[in-house]
């Protein structure tokens, strides 16, 4: 009890400071000194590709975002997809770099979201089939080719990813392919990347992903071509997007959604500042996107069951 | 019958010794069975034995007193072949020691059996292996491991309980036990090593008197029933005088007189323990 | 001498106790191997390459300037959080502690026969936030609390101060009593009684496992990618996702650095104050202090200032916004996650049974490989065994032999931290180049990342050997092999039964995180439907982890008692 007492007179004597505090220096942690009296706009982003990138393009990002908005703009790291939901939802964060699933889920938890802008290549997405080589199974000529599939091993992504698990399996269940025809249970591979690797590996015969990460990682030689190889590539949906919380209307006035997306689709590749932001998108341009662009990914959403 | 017994199966192991092990090993009372010669230990900057020189001959009892840290500790280790002096050399059963390879020196302490003041038995294990702990030296490890899990040889483990008394404690964990009665685990452990030499160190001394007397009885006469020698360290000098017939007195790592039992005086033992 | 028929004591049953329970180890080993499935393929000897590459990275990690910065910037960040996150736990753990003990129920109330049920009902209570990983945890404090430092600190705290209340109550529980009912007797009341008597008894007990703690506060900490704040387990789970092998490996190596030295730190310390093991269970007393510090060591009173400086720096470094709790944004928010979960429903109820049998399966050979794992480790690992003038090595070493015995125990204490500091779910990814998909290279896995952190706390236990019952053999010309059989292991055993089966519930807990095996049991669905935000199916799915617990804790606390 000694030493708990003490520790509880520590730990008390410890807390009263920092309580007192804590809310002058919310955004002390990242270093911003930017705008003290004005609430910072919290932007993120839920790593899917390059992940690795994140850091240095939410430093350029948010540094355009300031200038061009003239409010302090803050980025938060979060890993986990079902965190970034949620904290939209509490409105912790104000605009973010969305998959096609994700801000679906975002806008159902809050009325008024709304997606404002995509890159030139998320209007025309696709995702496509890998195979191992020593699995012997050729390239499909359609969509009912994926039924050569069953009773093979198949890896996705990450459970909320558009590319890498709702859409492969939606074409999955349109060929007439459930889940349950697969050997053994489906993988999560929990990235792209690994993906491939695994299926490379031949640990999966058959995995399914991003066709832009597959298409950089190819182009880069980082994929031994010998050993795995695309089988099918799926047709064209809408993925990534921005998505921005309507509570920040009430911090900037009532046409900061405009602003935002002016300012991001005004982003210029022939500005080298700006192409540098693009670039680390993988995009050459931002384009406007609205709401109803995702009401496919919804239904599908619905009917595998990641919407509730 | 008992005593029969254990003299036939001593004699049956120490010619199976004798033809493997290649010591000469002797019964012959007057033999030598330890020889110091010069002894220094030094353990950092203590001196804990000095120029220590001794003999001691098979069929003896022979206790080593003092107070504490007079070294008595330190010449039982340095017997049974656990210590190495630092200088000049121990001789057991017309073997030097300290140029011993690791496994004769192995061959040779299974002649020396010891016992504790703290009896140093393995608390979780039940009475039975701790006894039969004394055959691990001659024990396959595959008989080792099966005897864990299926007690074997309890014939033997029985009989040495029986002597020490306790024969009903065959089954009991150690660790239930009470501080005389794992002494005895511990005399039967050495019942069944069947050693020629018994080293004894401060065996009595967690013991309340009447334990300690009952130890001490037990102790002289295993030795003497089976024609062993004793080696014993005690605090109690009445003890030492009643149940060893030569005395040993250490001070400060030196010997302060080594006289038979009935030729200690008073005076040398008030000159031991003197301030 | 009599010649009376010897009477020997009837044999006890053949299949004893500890033998039964060696017996339903083993089968239910074999069960879940079965459950593993007998295909013919186990290796996928095609991945070699791949684990290769990985392995070789470590030769070239990234040791640029710029993700240097980042390394340390996040390595401080992780360090802060322990920090915290342990306080905190600690103190819910010294108050869960103390409730949950009978030894105080029965101070309190000394004339009612309640203590027992009191003491069970709260230890039951305390089951519940441990049977939920610090992962869910986080998301549940995202839900009411948003973005803050708060979110990974309680996520931590909450399971870690229900661990810790179990363990301190057990403590206070197998103390000696004596001296606090002489107290009691005396018309003391119950609170200083303790204060004066329990509490500095166990203290040093209690010293040690609050840096044991510490250690897996670092540890949860690089795991949980700390939402919204970085430090290492962000770091690492960026790089994992684009798999930088080189980047992965210089984190690795900061985790290696802050695991180690924190490890290290703890030791010297706990060995300093007197209290060789950091988690004496299983004792029916406890530890014998040897060396108590002399009172004005400047040696321990210099690391205990450092270590209370830390403690503010910390909680200013990560800068929560403890105002949170008591702001009606949170009471709002944790009304609507009410209502989000409420009620449950039982869709999934039907699936729970098998998911919950594949999660056994998974810990149980996670807990077989890390136990056994552990045990050949920890004996070239400890200080005391094979090293020079160690328990079982020989008299003569020669100078070569020194360094090779040098060497040895330093390749295994750097085997044991690499498999610990490294996360599980990276272990499973490596094990998943080299095995076929399902439960086996789940529990490799854990298996090795536990295997880590047993083999470490076993060592501790061989070092804390008290080694004059294998030197009394050892003096009877004893061989090695039959020293260790008779000596070594019985005097061990019982203690690494009782690490190996606190460590199991760790395990099933942790099946949450190695869901990319294709075959995560109750993980699997929990992370299902945590991404379709189907918090009424996730309220079963947890029922069904808070069951496995107690059940898990049930046959670990039996077994326990029986083997000690």
């Amino acid at each position: 009890m000694v030493y708990c007492a003490k520790k509880l007179l520590i730990i008390a004597t410890l807390l009263l400071p920092i309580v007192a505090c804590a809310p002058n220096r919310s955004a002390a942690p990242t270093g911003e000194t930017t705008g003290e009296a004005q609430q910072p706009l919290v932007t993120g982003a839920i790593p899917d590709q390059d992940p690795e990138k994140l850091q240095r393009l939410y430093g350029k990002l948010s540094e355009y975002l300031e200038q061009e908005l003239g409010v302090p703009v803050e980025y938060k790291p979060v890993t986990d997809y079902a965190a970034a939901v949620t904290a939209f939802k509490v409105g912790d964060l104000g605009l973010v770099w969305f998959g096609g699933l994700t801000g679906v889920q975002a806008r159902l938890q809050v009325p008024g979201a709304e997606a404002i802008a995509q890159r030139d290549i998320d209007a025309n997405f696709h995702s496509v089939f890998i195979a191992n080589k020593k699995a012997g199974i050729q390239p499909l000529t359609d969509i009912n080719g994926l039924q050569s599939l069953k009773g093979r091993t198949i890896t996705f992504g990450s459970e909320s990813s558009t590319s890498g698990r709702l859409m492969p399996q939606y074409f999955l269940q349109q060929a007439g392919v459930k889940l349950e025809d697969f050997k053994g249970q489906p993988g999560f591979s929990q990235s792209h990347d690994a993906t491939i690797k695994l299926v490379e590996a031949g640990t999966y015969e058959v995995g399914a992903l991003n066709e832009q990460v597959w298409k950089s990682r190819v182009a880069a030689g980082e994929v031994d071509l010998n050993q795995v190889d695309v089988i099918w590539r799926t047709p064209a949906y809408y993925d990534y997007h921005w998505v921005i919380n309507p509570a920040v209307t009430e911090h900037y006035g009532a046409d900061f959604v405009e602003k935002v997306q002016a300012a991001l689709l005004k982003l210029d590749p022939n500005v080298p500042e700006q192409k540098e932001i693009l670039e680390l998108f993988g995009a050459s341009k931002f384009i406007a996107t609205e709401n109803g662009n995702y009401q496919q990914i919804e239904a599908i959403g619905r009917q595998i069951g990641k919407i509730k | 019958m008992e005593t029969t017994n254990k003299s036939k199966r001593l004699g049956d192991k120490s010619a199976k010794l004798n033809e493997s092990v290649n010591l000469n090993v002797n019964l012959n009372v007057n033999e030598i069975l330890f020889e110091l010669k010069q002894v220094n230990q030094q353990f950092g900057r203590l001196q804990a034995l000095a120029d220590l020189d001794l003999q001691i001959r098979a069929g003896e009892r022979v206790a080593l007193v003092g107070s504490s840290g007079a070294g008595k500790s330190t010449l039982i280790r340095l017997l049974n072949g656990t210590l190495r002096p630092t200088g000049g050399e121990v001789w057991a059963l017309g073997r030097c020691l300290s140029r011993l390879s690791p496994r004769q020196l192995r061959q040779a302490q299974q002649h020396i059996g010891t016992i504790y003041q703290q009896f140093h038995l393995v608390d979780s294990l039940a009475v039975i292996h701790n006894v039969n702990a004394g055959h691990l030296s001659h024990w396959s490890f595959a008989k080792a491991l099966f005897s864990l899990i299926y007690p074997l040889e309890i014939e033997t483990a029985a009989t040495a309980l029986r002597r020490v008394g306790i024969p009903e404690k065959l089954y009991e964990r150690t660790d239930r036990l009470s501080g005389g009665q794992q002494q005895r685990v511990a005399l039967a452990r050495v019942l069944v090593q069947n050693p020629l030499v018994i080293l004894a160190d401060e065996p009595v001394s967690s013991l309340d008197p009447e334990r300690s007397r009952e130890i001490m009885a037990l102790l002289r006469d295993l030795v003497t029933e089976t024609g062993k020698t004793l080696v014993v360290s005690l605090h109690s000098i009445d003890l030492a005088l009643h149940y060893c017939n030569r005395v040993i007195g250490l001070r400060e790592g030196r010997m302060q007189f080594d006289a038979p039992a009935d030729a200690v005086t008073k005076a040398m033992i008030e000159a031991l323990y003197r301030l | 001498m009599d010649n009376k028929p010897l009477q020997t004591v009837p044999r006890p049953a053949w299949l004893h106790q500890r033998l039964r329970w060696a017996l339903i180890a083993l089968i239910a080993i074999a069960v879940s191997l079965c459950a593993v499935g007998l295909q013919p393929a186990i290796f996928n000897w095609n991945g070699l390459g791949q684990l290769w590459r990985f392995l070789a990275a470590s030769g070239q990690p990234d040791l640029s300037a710029e993700f240097l910065a980042v390394v340390l910037r996040a390595a401080l960040t992780t360090l802060a959080y322990a920090v915290c996150s342990t306080c905190l736990s600690l103190l819910i753990g010294a108050v869960g502690g103390l409730l949950a003990s009978e030894v105080w129920w029965l101070a309190v109330l000394p004339h009612q026969n309640l203590h027992r049920s009191i003491s069970s009902t709260i230890r039951m209570i305390l089951a519940i936030p441990r049977a939920i990983h610090e992962l869910i945890w986080g998301l549940f404090f995202v839900n009411i609390l948003g973005l803050d430092p708060l979110v990974a600190i309680l996520a931590i705290a909450i399971p870690y101060g229900a661990i810790v209340a179990k363990v301190f109550s057990e403590l206070l529980d197998e103390t000696p009593r004596q001296p606090l009912f002489a107290l009691l007797n005396s018309g003391v009341p119950a609170a200083n009684a303790f204060i004066y008597s329990l509490i500095p008894q166990a203290f040093l007990n209690f010293v040690s496992y609050a840096f044991y703690r510490f250690e897996c506060s670092i540890r949860s900490a690089a795991v949980l990618g700390i939402i919204g704040a970085g430090g290492l387990g962000y770091e690492i789970l960026l790089s994992l996702q684009s798999l930088r092998y080189h980047q992965l490996w210089t984190l690795f190596l900061a985790l290696f650095v802050l695991n180690g030295a924190v490890d290290w730190g703890s030791a010297w310390l706990r060995h300093r104050l007197g209290s060789p093991t950091r988690l004496d269970l299983n004792l029916r007393r406890p530890t014998r202090s040897r060396k108590q510090s002399k009172p004005g060591d400047p040696l321990v009173l210099g690391a205990g200032i450092g270590l209370l400086a830390l403690i503010p720096f910390s909680f200013w470094y990560v800068a929560a916004d403890w105002t949170k709790l008591w702001s009606p944004r949170t009471a709002t928010l944790l009304a609507e996650v009410g209502q989000a979960i409420w009620p449950p429903r039982l869709e999934t109820l039907p699936q729970l049974g098998p998911l919950l049998l594949q999660t056994l399966a998974m810990s149980i050979l996670a807990i077989a490989i890390a136990g056994m794992g552990g045990v050949l480790l920890a004996f070239p690992a400890a200080r005391n065994f094979w090293s020079p003038n160690g328990l079982l090595a020989g008299h003569t070493t020669s100078g070569l032999g020194r360094i090779w015995a040098w060497t040895r125990l330093l390749l295994t204490r750097a085997f044991l931290l690499m498999a610990r500091a490294i996360p599980a779910p990276i272990w499973a990814l490596v094990a998943l180049f080299v095995l076929f998909p399902g439960i086996l290279p789940g529990a490799v896995a854990l298996g090795i990342h536990n295997l880590g952190i047993l083999g470490r706390l076993m060592a501790e236990v061989v070092e804390d050997l008290d080694p004059r019952p294998v030197v009394a053999l050892k003096a009877q010309g004893v061989t090695a092999p039959l020293l260790f059989l008779y000596g070594v292991l019985p005097l061990t055993l019982t203690r690494f039964l009782a690490y190996i089966l606190y460590r199991w519930e760790v395990c099933t807990r942790e099946t949450v995180i190695v869901g990319l095996v294709g075959a995560g049991g109750l993980g699997r669905l929990l992370t299902e439907q945590l991404s379709s935000f189907d918090y009424q199916n996730l309220l079963v799915t947890l029922a069904g982890f808070v069951v496995l617990t107690f059940v898990v804790d049930w046959i670990s606390g039996t077994a326990r008692r029986a083997l000690r």
